[in-house]
């Protein structure tokens, strides 16, 4: 953003001024060059890296033995890598109806002039604060059978309580689910919170006065007003989806065996630890492609969006 | 259709009264326009007429039913807003039908009803668009087609015009006033614009502070002011206010002002200046009543002629407004722009008090009815 303000701030002053170019007119240059230089080098720069070794058969260390779309078949001739994908789906497509159900659940409750709002809305806000890391750690002690939620339950004198997804290769996933949304559908929440603020009063009072209930005026003419913000929230939370890794590592390692694994995991696993950096490049390049199949329509409408204004 | 009685409505937010006790009463068919500086409680009124917000005291009757307490939807009132408050997710028709629709109004009768809206107001070829694809006047069209598709009793317009350029809102204002005489359904309607409030209303209430000050035809008000506030308000330019010396002149009373020399001008009612005698009042004269010597009214009763200084001259086409200093006030005066009054000179202006008041000095109040 910095980087466009001080493009379009140089290009005006080049209209204006042609001929005599002066300190002041470098200088927002001359600032931004190393943040350019390192975004370029560290970000594209690896990433073209990263797409380069995913076309070698580099193990331990890179090499530029180029062996064409080798790695990417065996990728997807592997079994982990096929349940890291799975996982994905179920994770992903989870997580985010329910961060956006509640999130949305929660704005719409605070609206309501409640008392103690900005205390409310700290609490709920405050998972997002902190690392995936705790997250997962906390989350991990919770639902530990031993010594989380099941024992507290059996203590209370439910016996027969069972909660024991940890442990469960066939239900782990969901236990990534809770904890994930247990940290982001606080922060939805203030993003359709800062919307439904926005929305106009007066619009309100039109639906009102029209005989809509309190529950039609959100289905039908706040919610879909909002579309922007779904649209914002959608993106933010897919990309959070598709880079897990840490959740993952703090609250399951991937257990029990690999069931709990994601792409992100995958990836490190195999190109850090497992010396398979080939096919660790190949994991990060499907992600990227991921990633940027959520972006680019994303940025695409947010430009035209923007021009049209 | 439908009378709108306000009976002592009170509406406080915690400790401050907002509206301080409001009572006006309009026939079925009426227009009421509410007029009042900012902040005065025209939305506050037009909000609790709506139900939109609680009164805390008082009551509201629309026709013979006691509305206080009923719901917004069930009061059967339309509103206009500043804002328009379009829906901007849907269509030009959805926007108009969606209040039929939540009446459970059969599909059929609501698209007809969208058509015979959309030809009154000339807005067909839009209604497969969404408000954001709209000019500010289409806009404004739609928000009264809104209003206008339920047929209710009673249609609120809060500044409806306020958002449109000086072009748009005179052709607007003409046609809510034909859209009225043709529907005949009571309106009330809040502006800030003195034109609209006297061409559009069947009755004026001048609020200020959460109180009426005076409610009555336009020309009521701006013939026969009640206080200094409601004199001031309406009228454009306003009223010039005069302080002026009771003088007691063969056995009558008079008011003597200091325009380039002392004058003495009579006055409509000389008996209720009594009280006053030997003392100031402000004496109340439209702009419109002084102007340049006009043969036709010379030597009529409270005609007087008299020189003044010229200070500044403003044409505005078809008046000059010439502006002096009397009695050390600003005064106004409307003359032909074809009289030669040119700054720093002086000259002879035709004072006309047959429509002048006068105010009591420190109360504002009117001193002669
Ligand atoms: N919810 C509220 N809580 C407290 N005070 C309020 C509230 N709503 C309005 N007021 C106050 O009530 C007063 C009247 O407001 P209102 O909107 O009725 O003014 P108005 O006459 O419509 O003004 P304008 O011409 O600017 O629209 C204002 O002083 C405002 O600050
Ligand atoms: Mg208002």
């Amino acid at each position: 953003m910095n980087n466009n303000a001080a493009k379009a701030g140089s290009g005006a002053t080049q209209a204006g001024r042609p001929a005599r170019l002066s300190l002041a007119d470098w200088m927002p240059k001359i600032v931004m060059a190393p943040t350019a230089v390192a975004a370029i080098v560290c970000i594209y720069g690896y990433m073209i890296w990263t797409a380069v070794l995913s076309f070698t058969n580099s193990r331990m260390l890179p090499t530029y033995n180029f062996v064409g779309l080798d790695q990417y078949e065996r990728l997807f001739m592997n079994d982990r890598w096929l349940v890291a994908l799975s996982n994905l789906g179920v994770f992903g497509g989870l997580f985010i109806l329910t961060c956006l159900f509640l999130g949305v659940m929660l704005a719409i409750f605070l609206d309501q002039k409640i008392r103690a709002e900005g205390a409310i809305r700290t609490i709920y806000l405050y998972p997002m604060a902190i690392s995936f890391i705790v997250t997962g750690t906390a989350w991990k002690w919770l639902l530990n059978p031993t010594n989380g939620i099941e024992k507290m339950m059996i203590e209370l004198g439910f016996e027969d309580f069972r909660f024991n997804w940890l442990s469960d290769p066939d239900m782990v996933v969901y236990c990534l689910v809770i904890a994930a949304v247990w940290q982001a559908s606080g922060f939805v929440m203030a993003l359709f919170l800062a919307g439904l603020r926005g929305v106009d009063s007066e619009m309100i009072k039109a639906a009102q006065l029209d005989g809509a209930s309190i529950f039609t005026t959100y289905r039908r003419i706040i919610l879909p007003s909002l579309k922007p913000v779904f649209f914002s929230a959608l993106v933010i939370l897919s990309h959070i989806a598709i880079k897990s890794f840490d959740l993952v590592a703090a609250l399951t390692n991937g257990g029990p065996g690999y069931s709990s694994d994601l792409p992100a995991n995958f990836m490190y696993a195999h190109a850090f630890t497992r010396s398979q950096i080939g096919l660790g490049a190949a994991s990060a390049m499907v992600m990227l492609g991921c990633v940027l199949a959520i972006l680019i329509p994303y940025l695409y409408s947010e430009l035209r969006g923007e021009r049209h204004e | 259709m439908a009378s709108l009685t306000i009976d002592n409505v009170k509406k406080r937010y915690g400790q401050t009264e907002i509206l301080k006790g409001i009572d006006i009463s309009i026939e079925a068919g009426e227009f009421l326009i509410l007029v009042g500086p900012s902040g005065c409680g025209k939305s506050t009124l037009m909000n609790s007429i709506a139900g939109l917000e609680d009164v805390s005291e008082g009551r509201i009757l629309i026709g013979d039913n006691d509305v206080t307490y009923a719901s917004p939807k069930d009061r059967d009132i339309a509103m206009v807003f500043q804002s328009y408050a379009l829906y901007p997710n849907m269509t030009v028709a959805e926007n108009i039908s969606f209040g039929l629709e939540m009446r459970k109004v059969p599909k059929a009768e609501r698209e007809a009803e969208v058509q015979r809206v959309a030809d009154m107001l000339q807005i067909g070829h839009l209604l497969k668009r969404k408000p954001g694809q709209l000019s500010g006047g289409q806009r404004q069209r739609v928000a009264m087609g809104r209003a206008l598709a339920r047929r209710p009793k009673m249609y609120l317009f809060d500044e409806p015009l306020s958002n449109l350029d000086a072009k748009l809102r005179v052709e607007m204002r003409t046609e809510i006033k034909k859209l009225h005489q043709k529907l005949g359904t009571t309106i009330v309607y809040v502006t800030h614009d003195q034109i609209e409030a006297m061409t559009l209303a069947d009755r004026i209430a001048v609020m200020k502070d959460g109180e009426v000050q005076q409610l009555g035809t336009p020309q009521e008000i701006y013939d026969n002011p009640t206080n200094l506030f409601v004199a001031g308000f309406m009228g454009s330019p306003a009223m010039n206010f005069i302080p002026a010396k009771v003088v007691e002149q063969n056995g009558s009373y008079a008011l003597e002002l200091q325009a380039s020399k002392p004058t003495v001008v009579p006055f409509p009612k000389p008996e209720s200046l009594k009280a006053y005698a030997g003392k100031e009042i402000l004496l109340g004269l439209r702009p419109e009543m002084i102007t340049e010597p006009q043969p036709h009214k010379e030597g009529k009763e409270f005609v007087v002629t008299a020189d003044i200084d010229v200070e500044v001259t403003e044409p505005m086409g078809a008046d000059t407004m010439v502006l002096t200093r009397i009695s050390e006030a600003e005064v106004n005066c409307r003359c032909n722009p074809a009289y030669p009054a040119k700054a720093d000179e002086t000259i002879a202006m035709m004072f006309d008090t047959s429509k002048a008041v006068a105010f009591d000095k420190d109360s504002g109040k009117r001193i002669d009815n």
